[in-house]
C-alpha cells in the first residue's frame, strides 16, 4: 500500500523559472490496485511519479510504502520496494551488456551485491523461461547485447526486469509513449498480464485515453500540480475515452481565462 | 635483445596502468586523470618503505592501497561534493604532487641496494634455472641476462593473473553492477545500486592498479621520481586505444587482453623509435598526437564513406 500525503514541490523557488510542480497532493493506493494518472503536459503527473521513485526530495509531505516511511530514502534504497519502467526505452537497460546480464542484475534488485557470479546455469535457465513467455523469440539471443534490440523489445524486457522480484509498487512512466503502435500494443498487453498475474500495486502515467480506460481500476486526472479528478468504483467503470477528453477540454477552456478572472467569476456567479 | 626485453617488461608493468585507465575511461566513461599522481604515489610509497627495509611484497601492496585511497578521494570529490569529474581528478592529482614529495622527502629515491620484487624474482630465477647471479641464460639461441628474464617472466605472470582477476570480477554481481553504472546509471540506480558508491569503489580499484603499476616500475628501474607520472594518463589511454583496434570487439575479456598487448606494443614501438634517433623530448608530444589521431580517426573515416552503413539510433 502506498500513501502520498500532502506532497509539495516547487522547482527553482524564488526565480523567474519557478514551477510549482506539485501542490499538496495526497493519494492513497490500496495494495493490489492499479492507478492510472492522466493530465496535460506540465500537470505534474511525471513529477509525482518521480517523487515516489525518489528522484528528488519533496519540500513538504510524507510518503509511506509497505508500512515504511520512505520520504527520506534515497532513490536506490527505494528500489528495494519499487520496480520502474521509464518513458525512454533506452533508460531501463544497459545497452552494451547482454540480455542475460541485464536480467541477472534485475534479479538482484535492492539486494546487496557481492562477489558471487552474476550468472549461473540455474539463473540462465530461469531467465530463458521467463523471456520465452514474452513470445518475442528473444530466448535464443540472451547473450546478445541488449542495445541491438528494438525499443519495443527493450521495453518488454524492462517490464520483465522491473517485475522480476515482485515489487511492492510498480511505476510505469508513459512506458509506451516512445513506441510504434504495434509495439505499444504488445507492451500494454504484457503490462496487463504481469500486473494481473502478480497482483501488483501499480502507478501508471499515460497520455493515451484508450489505455486509461481499458487498464487499471482507478483514474486520477492531474492539473497544475493538483489532483483534479479522482475516478473510482462505479464512476470509473462508466467512464469512456470521450468523457476523459471532455474533461481535458474543460480544463483547456478554463485555462484560457486569467486565474484571477476565473476566481472572480466563480465568486460572483457560482 | 636486451632493449626488446626491457621494453616488453616495462610494457607489461604499464599494462596495469592501461587496465586502470580502461576501467575509468571505458567502463565508467569517467575521464580520471588522478592517474598522473597516483602512479607516482604508488612508486613513492613503495620506494620509501623499501628504503626502510619493509618486505617488498608488503611495500608493493601498500603502494596499491595508497593509490586506491587517492582514487577514492577523487570519487568522493565527484560524487559527494558534485565537482566535475575532470576537475576532481585535477585537484587530487595536483595535491598528490605535494603528497609525493612529502612521502619521499626529496624528489628522487634510489633503490639500488634494496631488496625489491625484482631482486626477489632474480633470486627465484637463480634457483629455478640453476645459475649464478648476473649470469646469462641461453633462450632459443639468444643470450639473455638472468635478471631481465626473471623479471619479464614474473611480470608476465603477475599481469596475467591480475588481468584474469579483473575479468572475473566483471562477471560477479558487483562487477556487472559496475559495468552497468558506466553504461546506464539511471537503470542501475532503479535496480537498487548506489551509483556514488560504485563510482568511488571503481576509481579506487582503477587508481590502485595504476599505483601498483608505478610501484613495480620504481622497483624495476631502481628509483622513484616525483616527475615519473607526467603524461601517464595519455600513455595508458594510447595503450587502451591500440588494444581496442587490435581486438576489434566489445567483449570485456578481449578488451583487457587488448589493453595489455596494446601497452607492450606501444612500449616496443617507442623503444624502437628512440633507437632510430627519435628525440626523447618529443615523446609526450608524439603520444598526445597519437591519441588525438586515434580519437578523431574513426568518426573521420565514417564521414569519408557516407551511407556505407546507417548509424543505429541511440538516445
Amino acid at each position: 500500500m502506498l500513501t502520498i500525503s500532502n506532497i509539495t514541490k516547487t522547482f527553482n523557488p524564488g526565480t523567474p523559472n519557478e514551477v510549482r510542480a506539485l501542490r499538496d497532493v495526497s493519494l492513497r493506493l490500496e495494495a493490489g490496485s492499479f492507478l492510472i494518472i492522466i493530465g496535460t503536459n506540465g500537470s505534474g503527473k511525471s513529477t509525482l511519479l518521480n517523487a515516489v521513485a525518489g528522484s528528488f526530495l519533496p519540500d513538504f509531505g510524507t510518503l509511506t510504502l509497505a508500512g515504511q516511511n520512505i520520504t527520506f530514502w534515497t532513490e536506490h534504497r527505494r528500489a528495494k520496494l519499487i520496480g520502474r519502467v521509464f518513458q525512454n526505452p533506452f533508460s531501463g537497460t544497459a545497452p552494451t551488456m547482454s540480455i542475460a546480464e541485464n536480467l541477472a542484475m534485475a534479479a538482484m534488485r535492492g539486494q546487496p551485491r557481492g562477489l558471487g557470479w552474476a550468472l549461473n546455469h540455474k539463473l540462465k535457465a530461469e531467465l530463458r523461461d521467463r523471456i520465452r513467455s514474452l513470445n518475442m523469440g528473444l530466448e535464443n539471443r540472451i547473450d546478445n547485447a541488449i542495445g541491438s534490440l528494438s525499443g519495443g523489445q527493450r521495453q518488454a524486457l524492462t517490464l520483465l526486469m522491473a517485475s522480476w522480484l515482485k515489487p511492492d509498487l510498480l511505476l510505469l512512466d508513459e512506458h509506451t509513449a516512445a513506441l510504434d503502435p504495434k509495439s505499444a500494443d504488445q507492451v500494454i498487453r504484457l503490462t496487463h498480464d504481469i500486473i494481473q498475474r502478480d497482483k501488483l500495486t501499480t502507478l501508471m502515467v499515460t497520455h493515451s485515453m484508450q489505455q486509461a480506460v481499458h487498464l487499471g481500476d482507478r483514474i486520477v486526472m492531474m492539473h497544475r500540480g493538483e489532483v483534479l479528478h479522482d475516478l473510482q468504483g462505479a464512476e470509473r467503470a462508466r467512464v469512456r475515452p470521450e468523457d476523459l477528453l471532455k474533461r481535458f477540454e474543460d480544463v483547456r477552456r478554463r485555462e484560457q481565462l486569467d486565474p484571477t478572472v476565473a476566481e472572480m467569476l466563480q465568486k460572483n456567479y457560482i | 635483445m636486451t632493449l626488446l626485453i626491457g621494453a616488453t617488461t616495462i610494457g607489461l608493468i604499464l599494462a596495469l596502468l592501461a587496465m586502470g585507465v580502461y576501467l575509468s575511461f571505458r567502463i565508467f566513461n569517467f575521464p580520471d586523470i588522478t592517474a598522473d599522481g597516483s602512479i607516482t604515489l604508488g612508486a613513492a610509497v613503495t620506494a620509501i618503505l623499501l628504503v626502510h627495509h619493509v618486505s617488498p611484497g608488503l611495500a608493493t601492496l601498500a603502494g596499491f592501497a595508497a593509490g586506491a585511497l587517492a582514487g577514492m578521494t577523487t570519487g568522493i570529490l565527484h560524487t559527494k561534493f558534485k565537482i566535475n569529474g575532470l576537475l576532481s581528478g585535477i585537484l587530487v592529482m595536483t595535491a598528490l604532487y605535494s603528497v609525493n614529495l612529502h612521502v619521499m622527502s626529496k624528489s628522487n629515491v634510489p633503490l639500488l641496494n634494496e631488496a625489491t620484487l625484482v631482486s626477489q624474482a632474480e633470486t627465484l630465477g637463480m634457483t629455478w634455472f640453476q645459475v649464478a647471479a648476473g649470469s646469462d641464460l641461453n633462450v632459443l639461441g639468444w643470450s639473455v641476462g638472468l635478471r631481465d628474464a626473471a623479471t619479464l617472466l614474473a611480470m608476465l605472470l603477475l599481469v596475467g593473473f591480475l588481468g584474469l582477476l579483473l575479468y572475473l570480477f566483471f562477471r560477479t554481481n558487483l562487477g556487472t553492477a559496475m559495468r552497468a553504472t558506466g553504461d546506464n546509471p539511471q537503470m542501475i540506480r532503479a535496480l537498487g545500486v548506489s551509483v556514488d558508491f560504485i563510482i568511488i569503489l571503481g576509481l579506487a580499484l582503477s587508481n590502485g592498479l595504476i599505483a601498483l603499476s608505478g610501484s613495480l616500475l620504481a622497483q624495476y628501474q631502481g628509483f622513484a621520481d616525483v616527475q615519473m607520472g607526467i603524461g601517464m594518463v595519455v600513455w595508458g589511454l594510447a595503450s587502451v586505444i591500440i588494444g581496442e583496434a587490435l581486438v576489434g570487439s566489445s567483449r570485456i575479456g578481449l578488451l583487457i587482453t587488448g589493453a595489455v598487448i596494446g601497452s607492450v606494443l606501444f612500449r616496443l614501438l617507442v623503444a624502437i623509435a628512440l633507437r632510430w634517433g627519435l628525440n626523447p623530448n618529443d615523446l609526450k608530444l608524439i603520444t598526445a598526437g597519437f591519441v588525438f589521431v586515434a580519437l578523431v580517426a574513426p568518426s573521420l573515416l565514417r564521414k569519408l564513406k557516407p551511407a556505407a552503413k546507417p548509424e543505429s539510433s541511440k538516445a
